[in-house]
């Protein structure tokens, strides 16, 4: 070994002199060295020598030659990386998010770009396509309506536009072979992307007509377009002659719905010849376009430009028709998009990759083609992506007003790098207030001012005159810009519970349910705009989108700063309406129906009062303008700070409706505007809003009976007044009371049902089945005092002792008052003495229930002391045999089930109740959705039994407090940050739906920022990184962790378990998919809150008439709601107590059967007002098995065989027995027990 | 469903079929009762539970009472009494603990246990006082299934009449005072809800007795104030209390809980020396570390590039 070093070091001694090459390299290789040399001193440890083994660390021996380092050092497990590794890695780290962002970003690209092995047909054909275009013989010129009607004999209509040629046009329109042929748009630059929804990749050829087929005054009155649209239907016709041998199938489509950019669509036959390219599932799109020499001036064609000057009303005034020159300077671009695109694919490396991942961000968001609902205006927005990216990065063309512009960007970023700063320009650029022109080396021939003056939002490229955010409503460019500010908000924060790559490239974003708070379904066959403008029409090419650009823009006005945008949505083609159509059909087909969403703003978005102009103002435009927007529905108003000014106002009768303030706006302006009538438009608010609310009969009886004072508010005055008469008490109690908090859902906005109070009149004038009163628990905290006994057993009694005191004093002081000591739950349980169980029942006179409990601090040190590890004494060593006798024994069992209690009961709930309360003040649609959700819990017979109410409000407020950087702060809540949390609680309920059919609670718990953001470290390694084993029957398998509860089972201890929570995700994605087919107008809010019943073993029927809450079942049969039976009956109501707080004998029953058949079958129910039980047995009590003396089963003997058969003693499940059992525990409750399976 | 005309015996157990309600068979096992073979446990036991005319069940419906257990087993003799749900203090029974003093501890404890209601102290010492109980109307209670219960009988023969219970199957007999199904929760509500006098009274007297045997027990407490404890082989007792532990006479001074638990005597932590040597202060240091850092950096790299090859495996990269 020795020898080896000293030849090592002469070697290195040589490789000294050689002059150094490469410094990186040297510095690696230095790095590598290091490490082969270490392994190599570790080798030489056994021998022993000090001073060899220092040298081994030494300097000098690092720069040996790799070569001489013996062959046993590479098998170190952990090599140092090489100099190009090490590039790598620093490039993937320092270019990209975290290098695992890196890797996942490789990994994706491939899979959405066509697979060029099957390319070549489509070269062959393409090669075919050329040759037969170039021999086509021309065509006579000819008048343009006589050389329609040749066509339309043939079957090719010729898709002219409006103003349509007459009879007396005095120019011809003719066809001669095209000029020039080329491959244009992405396909040939190798940057398409796979589209959505399975539909074909784009092959786009660009076919030059001749210059000789034009004129210098073409520009005029369409008649470039006519020329072009002959030329088509010319092409059309060869190619489909099966002479062409093209065997394609030929059709139309026109490019934003407008019949100017109709284009050919060549779709292969599936022949299996050499150029059938069905494989590639691509097609081919024939775009007509013309050279720049050609006789038409460009400068004719700036957006001030008036070009259709036919019939306008004044003599010699015509209007600028921007869209109209727009469209024929598109004729113009696709060559040179396609010279500019090559350029920055040559000169910037990543961008075809950043191109790449724009495009898959804006397909999942649906800006592009889709059989989903996608954004209007950007179905075929192809120029825009590259647009976008040559604005970020070459910068924008400085202004003549010298404002600051866009500086250009570096061309080494990388395709991340490239990718976001797209986004941030979407994000923060407003293309409506300033166009954006891209820095060009000429320079743009129109100026800016005209784009701003004529175009609503501009983005122009460098190459060509285009504005490709054209055919955009303003509404939907809106939309985007507030989805790239989203996607930014994902991609700079770290603590989230999905991974951000996944949430920016990979989910599919363009469900309306999760992305628009309000969504609106519009039919649109009997729209008519109550003014109409002829020449804008034209100026759009066509009616449909001139009524569509023009609603959108009238909404956006209307709903102003109520709203973040408001989109229009369409699926870009369908089967019902494809975006291509026959050659046979000029014109494009439009959809009739249409989309539309809403994200509010929920600072403004439920304002009652919308203020205009002030009454004397001088600006009569704007009153008039104001009073034309709004119509019947602007008013005259006198303010109370004496203001008078033009208003609207709308009128709402309870809270809920307040959030459907936006749908009346929108509801008003369609039909003031455009004559659309309740009927056409449709909004599923009020059916969402029906599910947490009482069938309408009883409803009416109750706010006769209790009036104002019910609901969330009367719940609250009535705490408060309970508050106040308790500490009156002062003096009548040995102890003075420090506080009462609260711990009911009703005090903190979310139970399912609005609280209601109930008094024994209002009681009486219900039917038996609608009188539950749903009390609500609050808590006593006394001053501390050493007068307590210091016995956990002396506690609870002295706890009576109080009760009873307290009792006695309201009843004096408050007449009407009914109070009672509640002695616990009368089940099974109220054997543990240890545990705190009884609490004091107090009916107000108002009606409303409480109950109260006494928390005392003292009780958590004595039942520590029991369940101590070390007992009072820890040096003195137990016995093991002793401890493990201990933890077995009652006492120790009881004061364990007594510890978990009492921290939930006093620990847990008065802080999350807090929390909970003031989220509800900050965030408006939390209360609903939690409302919503718990309703969906309980209508799938999950909560209470599974869920608890409280990781139901834990898992709303997630989607709600985010990273927790708002949690508590009274700070105003930026408005970026709250369009991103849910404005109503229709779309909170289609977050939270989609979160649970997405979670992967195996895979790691939630982290709820309820009180404030995460701490830095915290939690990361525990929650994060803890695996949850799937165990049938081990607990809850949710782990929901907040920062007081860092191990996240406070409310997830008892359920739901492995079984029940896949069924949760199951019915989730079940409702989730559901919620998908608003999109084909199926969608029946209701639907998603009954629940199959057909997968139990067996079902409990309930008899409805017992129920005290059957009035709260989801689908409650009025029928049952009525009386009573017999007259008598009811009479005889009126001596005894009918008002029962909390009685609830289903409840009763069901703990009673979960907690007795724990073993034999799983049982589920609704807990509002459900009239059936659902169970599943336990599958492996139905396996014979060895009768044991505690098997927890009721199990009968399993017969032998045979009489020779030995006799093992097994025993299995004696199912009709527990049936039998069951029907008899709940005998007078159980209408039927129904054996399913 | 109803098999058996003749005895089935499984396990030893005698099977006795009954149906309740009259549509469907239910099973209860039976057997004698032994008494455990350990010794000492048997000491406690033997009164309650007298061997040879104990009769043990198995699966007991969960709604059973002792009354409807004693009206099932009449036809074979006078039962004594029926008792339910005997497994918890069995269980803690189960352990061969030490000394008989202790035992006794535990007994009296059981005796507490029994709660108020059933409250009936032999009357050793003087006037102890006694428990008024909350009103209430009989109830049942439910149970988890597959009970066990012990009917013990006035005489041994009864037990041998019992295998003849099994010939056929048997109605249960439903005692009539208890209530079930709806009326079962009414009860059990009202009795939830006792008059406020009565439990004013209840407290009262509970809490005298409580006082009272706290009286009790400082009485027959061993230490007496002011003077230090010391048993037999010389230790002295020593409690917590001040800021060393005290001893209950004063003298030996007692570790703080904190010590006891870590060893350590106070919160501050003395902050260590400064290591001999500086980092970074040697040239092979700063390469040694910069080294590891490229290895760490490299192997964090491996992880992620298996991670998304592993994620790539389930198609995972397909966006649509």
């Amino acid at each position: 070994m020795a020898l080896n070093l000293k030849r090592k070091r002469a070697g290195d001694l040589e490789s000294r002199k050689n002059p150094k090459l490469d410094e990186v390299m040297d510095v690696n290789s230095e790095n590598e060295e290091h490490g082969e040399n270490e392994s190599a001193h570790e080798d030489s440890e056994d021998s022993g020598s000090e001073g060899e083994e220092w040298n081994g660390l030494g300097k000098d021996v690092e720069m040996q030659d790799a070569r001489n380092v013996d062959p046993s050092s590479s098998k170190s497990k952990n090599p140092a990386p090489t100099g190009e590794e090490v590039r790598a890695i620093r490039d993937a780290t320092d270019l990209y998010r975290s290098s695992s962002f890196k890797l996942q970003i490789d990994a994706l690209l491939p899979n959405v770009r066509p697979k060029l092995s099957r390319a070549p047909p489509l070269e062959k054909f393409l090669l075919k396509l050329h040759t037969f275009l170039m021999q086509l013989p021309a065509v006579e010129p000819q008048h343009p309506l006589e050389a329609a009607r040749k066509l339309l004999k043939k079957g090719v209509a010729v898709p002219y536009c409006l103003p349509l040629p007459i009879e007396d046009t005095n120019w011809k329109v003719s066809f001669e072979k095209p000029e020039d042929i080329t491959l244009v748009g992405s396909w040939p630059n190798k940057v398409s992307v796979k589209a959505k929804d399975g539909l074909k990749y784009g092959v786009d050829v660009a076919v030059q007509m001749p210059d000789g087929l034009f004129q210098e005054k073409d520009y005029l009155n369409a008649r470039f377009f006519q020329k072009k649209a002959f030329y088509l239907a010319t092409l059309a016709n060869s190619i489909r002659n099966s002479k062409s041998g093209l065997n394609v199938d030929v059709s139309y489509e026109s490019t934003a719905g407008d019949p100017r950019l109709t284009k050919l669509v060549l779709t292969p036959k599936a022949d299996g010849s050499a150029t059938d390219f069905t494989k590639l599932n691509a097609r081919v799109c024939i775009i007509p376009t013309i050279s720049t020499s050609s006789p038409i001036s460009l400068h004719r064609l700036s957006p001030s430009h008036a070009n259709i000057r036919v019939n306008s009303g004044e003599e010699g005034v015509h209007h600028p028709s921007p869209l109209y020159n727009n469209a024929l300077l598109t004729s113009y671009s696709p060559k040179l998009h396609l010279l500019a695109m090559y350029n920055h694919i040559q000169s910037i490396p990543a961008y075809a990759d950043a191109l790449t991942l724009l495009r898959i961000w804006a397909n999942q968001r649906g800006f592009g083609e889709g059989s989903k609902l996608s954004v209007k205006g950007f179905e075929n927005a192809g120029n825009l992506w590259p647009a976008l990216l040559e604005l970020v990065i070459s910068g924008e063309e400085p202004s003549s007003s010298g404002a600051v512009n866009r500086k250009p960007l570096g061309k080494g970023l990388s395709s991340y790098q490239l990718f976001k700063a797209a986004l941030s320009c979407l994000a923060k650029h407003d293309f409506i207030k300033n166009p954006a022109l891209v820095k060009s080396t000429a320079t743009h021939k129109f100026p800016a001012s005209e784009y701003q003056e004529h175009c609503s939002a501009t983005l122009v490229d460098s190459s060509s005159l285009v504005n490709a955010f054209a055919y955009v409503p303003l509404g939907c460019i809106d939309m985007i810009r507030h989805e790239a500010w989203k996607t930014l908000q994902t991609l700079y924060s770290s603590s989230l519970a999905i991974d951000p790559f996944t949430d920016v490239f990979l989910h599919d974003h363009r469900d309306v349910a999760t992305r628009f708070d309000i969504v609106f379904q519009v039919d649109l066959s009997k729209a008519k705009a109550r003014k109409l403008s002829p020449h804008e029409s034209l100026d759009f090419g066509s009616a449909t989108n001139h009524l569509l650009y023009n609603m959108n823009a009238i909404l956006r006005k209307a709903l102003g700063d109520r709203i973040h945008a408001v989109v229009f949505l369409q699926p870009s083609s369908t089967s019902d309406v494809p975006s291509t159509r026959p050659l046979t059909q000029a014109y494009p087909s439009t959809s009739s129906t249409i989309f539309v969403g809403l994200v509010l703003n929920p600072t403004h978005a439920f304002n009652l009062v919308h203020l205009g102009p002030a009454a004397d103002s001088e600006d009569t435009a704007a009153l008039a303008e104001f009073q034309e927007l709004w119509g019947s529905k602007s008013e005259m108003r006198r303010f109370k700070d004496g203001r008078i000014a033009e208003s609207v106002v709308w009128d709402v009768k309870t809270a809920d409706e307040r959030s459907h303030v936006p749908a009346m706006v929108v509801r008003h302006i369609l039909q003031w505007h455009f004559g659309l009538s309740e009927e056409h438009v449709q909004t599923w608010q009020s059916a969402y809003d029906s599910v947490i609310r009482l069938p309408k009969e009883i409803a009416t009886k109750y706010v006769r009976g209790a009036g104002s004072a019910m609901g969330f508010k009367g719940a609250m005055q009535a705490f408060d007044r309970l508050v106040k008469q308790v500490k009156a008490l002062e003096g009548q109690i040995p102890l003075s009371l420090v506080n009462i908090s609260a711990t009911s859902e009703s005090l903190r906005y979310t139970s399912a049902f609005n609280p209601v109070p109930l008094t024994q009149s209002l009681a009486a004038s219900l039917p038996p089945n609608a009188r539950y009163l749903q009390p609500i628990n609050i808590v006593f905290e006394f001053e501390q005092s050493a007068k307590w006994p210091d016995e956990l057993k002396a506690i609870q009694k002295i706890k009576l002792a109080f009760f009873e005191g307290i009792a006695t004093g309201l009843m004096n002081s408050v007449p009407g008052t009914k109070a009672s000591v509640v002695l616990g739950s009368g089940d099974i349980t109220d054997a543990n003495e240890l545990m705190d169980k009884a609490y004091l029942e107090i009916v107000t006179p108002e009606g409303w229930a409480f109950h109260a409990r006494i928390w005392h601090n003292r009780e958590a040190t004595l039942l520590d002391r029991i369940l101590d590890d070390h007992g009072p004494m820890p040096h003195v060593v137990v016995p093991k045999k002793r401890k493990q006798a201990e933890r077995k024994g009652k006492e120790y069992l009881d004061a364990q089930e007594a510890k978990e209690v009492y921290d939930r009961r006093f620990i847990h709930a008065p802080r999350h109740h807090r929390a909970v309360a003031a989220l509800s003040h900050q965030y408006p649609a939390f209360s609903g959705t939690c409302r919503l959700v718990k309703r969906w819990f309980a209508s799938h017979w999950f909560l209470g039994g599974h869920v608890s109410e409280e990781v139901v409000e834990l898992l709303c407020a997630q989607i709600f407090v985010l990273d927790g950087k708002y949690v508590g702060s009274d700070a105003d809540i930026p408005e970026n940050t709250l369009s991103v949390v849910p404005s109503t609680k229709e779309r909170g309920f289609a977050m939270i739906m989609r979160f649970l059919s997405e979670w992967k609670w195996e895979e790691g718990g939630l982290y709820v920022c309820l009180y404030g953001p995460k701490k830095e470290g915290e939690g990361e390694g525990e929650t994060g990184a803890k695996k949850v084993e799937p165990k049938a029957s081990s607990g809850g398998v949710w782990t929901v962790a907040t920062e007081v509860d860092k191990d996240g089972k406070v409310w997830t201890k008892g359920g739901p378990d492995g079984i029940v929570a896949r069924r949760v995700r199951a019915l989730a994605g079940a409702t989730w998919s559901y919620l998908q087919t608003i999109e084909n107008g199926t969608f029946n809010v209701q639907g998603m809150f009954i629940h199959p019943t057909q997968d139990y073993d067996f079902v409990i029927q309930l008899n409805p008439f017992v129920l005290p809450r059957y009035v709260h079942n989801i689908a409650a049969n009025e029928g049952l709601l009525g009386k009573g039976k017999f007259a008598n009956a009811r009479a005889k109501d009126q001596d005894q107590d009918i008002v029962l707080p909390g009685f609830d004998p289903a409840k009763s029953l069901f703990t009673d059967l979960q907690r007795t058949y724990s073993d034999t079958f799983r049982l589920f129910a609704d807990p509002y007002g459900g009239d059936a039980f659902g169970a599943v047995w336990d599958p492996t009590l139905k396996e014979p098995r060895p009768f044991r003396v505690l098997g927890g089963f009721s199990s009968v003997p399993v017969k032998k065989e045979s009489e020779k058969a030995k006799d093992k003693g097994l025993v299995a499940l004696n199912d009709a027995g527990v049936l039998g059992e069951i029907e008899r525990l709940g005998s007078g409750l159980i209408k039927a027990v129904v054996k399913q399976r | 469903m109803a098999p058996s005309t003749s005895t089935t015996v499984v396990n030893g157990f005698t099977l006795l079929p009954v149906s309740h309600p009259s549509s469907s068979t239910h099973y209860i096992y039976a057997r004698q009762h032994v008494a455990p073979k350990k010794a000492e446990a048997s000491t406690s036991k033997k009164a309650d539970l007298p061997a040879g005319r104990t009769l043990f069940l198995v699966n007991v419906p969960p709604d059973a009472t002792e009354r409807e257990l004693v009206l099932l087993f009449k036809p074979c003799g006078t039962v004594e009494k029926a008792i339910l749900d005997f497994d918890v203090q069995e269980s803690q029974e189960d352990d061969d603990s030490d000394s008989e003093d202790e035992k006794e501890a535990e007994e009296d404890a059981m005796e507490d246990d029994a709660g108020p209601s059933s409250k009936r102290r032999k009357v050793v010492k003087q006037e102890v006082p006694k428990v008024v109980p909350l009103p209430k109307n009989p109830q049942r209670t439910i149970r988890k299934t597959g009970l066990t219960a012990y009917v013990i009988f006035l005489d041994a023969s009864s037990l041998e009449r019992v295998s003849s219970l099994a010939s056929k199957t048997r109605q249960w007999p439903v005692s009539s005072e208890e209530p079930s199904g709806l009326a079962h929760y009414s009860t059990v509500y009202k009795n939830l809800r006792p008059p406020l006098d009565s439990i004013q009274e209840h407290v009262d007297t509970y809490m005298e007795l409580f006082e009272y045997k706290l009286a009790k027990s400082k009485q027959k407490s061993k230490y007496k104030k002011g003077e230090a404890v010391v048993d037999e082989d010389g230790f002295t007792l020593v409690t917590r209390g001040g800021a060393y532990g005290k001893t209950l006479g004063g003298g030996v001074a007692v570790a703080t809980k904190r010590f006891q638990r870590s060893g350590e005597t106070s919160a501050r932590v003395r902050t260590k020396k400064d290591k001999g040597e500086k980092e970074g202060f040697y040239a092979f240091q700063r390469a040694e570390k910069q080294r590891s850092e490229l290895i760490n950096l490299k192997r964090k790299w491996e992880e992620d590039k298996a991670k998304v090859e592993k994620l790539k495996q389930s198609r995972k990269f397909k966006p649509y």
